[in-house]
């Protein structure tokens, strides 16, 4: 029974490593795309800045640094 | 088989899987073959063996990166300065349309061999893990030296290996 169990312990914690990928660096160009922006609409996100900014007297942190290319 | 020991095969299973970068191009290593079109439709193809015989500077770049758009137009200057001793400079793009960086290349015109590659394929031969990376071939297609990223100060060490293997050390 336990081999059973153990079985299916490996077979759900492949099933769930089937979704994951690496984005490999010559790839990283599609992270830069607008699209991919957490948030696409810049006026929207520079009007969420500006009301997070007005309520918690601080701004920043987010977004990352640099372009995704993975050298700096 | 104990169950402790089908746990320790499958997690060294697991981190065999994921230590895919071993295989990076290194120092010391022979450089991969790679047969690519230009970028520029009315160019030949280029291709790595019949380079053989040049000390040869392999970059991947893309229009998304900024330090490879940096360093480009100086190894454009490098170009000029040593393809009389023997050095050639293949910039491999791998924009991908390939428009991008044809774009980048209206602004800054460059007057080395750029292989387009659209697919990363010559990118996974090498096992590229970070953009820039360039490498510095001999002409015994040897990889003398593995440049990542660019930054300050960058050029002179690119440079100083350069004349190092074009003296044939």
């Amino acid at each position: 029974m336990q081999t059973v169990r153990i079985f299916g312990l490996l077979v759900t914690i492949l099933s769930l490593l089937s979704s994951c990928t690496e984005v490999r660096a010559w790839e990283r160009g599609y992270l830069a795309k607008d699209e991919m922006a957490w948030e696409s609409d810049s006026l929207e996100s520079a009007l969420n800045d500006h009301i997070f900014f007005s309520k918690e007297a601080s701004s920043g942190g987010n977004s990352a640094a640099g372009g995704g290319c993975g050298c700096n | 088989m104990t169950i402790k020991q089908q746990l320790q095969a499958f997690f060294s299973l697991i981190l065999v899987t994921f230590s895919a970068n071993s295989l990076a191009v290194e120092e010391g290593d022979s450089v991969p073959d790679f047969d690519l079109p230009s970028i520029h439709q009315d160019h030949p193809a280029i291709a790595m063996a019949a380079l053989e015989g040049k000390t040869v500077l392999v970059d991947f770049w893309a229009s998304w990166c900024a330090p490879c758009l940096s360093s480009l137009p100086l190894y454009n200057d490098l170009y000029h300065k040593y393809k009389d001793q023997g050095l050639e400079i293949v910039a491999i793009n791998v924009d991908n349309p390939i428009e991008d960086g044809l774009d980048f290349l209206l602004d800054t015109p460059l007057d080395f061999l750029i292989p387009a590659d659209p697919d990363g394929d010559a990118a996974e031969l090498f096992e590229v893990y970070g953009m820039p990376t360039s490498y510095l071939i001999d002409p015994n297609g040897t990889v003398k030296l593995v440049h990542m990223g660019f930054r300050n100060g960058d050029i002179e060490i690119i440079e100083e290996a350069i004349v190092s293997t074009l003296a044939g050390n």
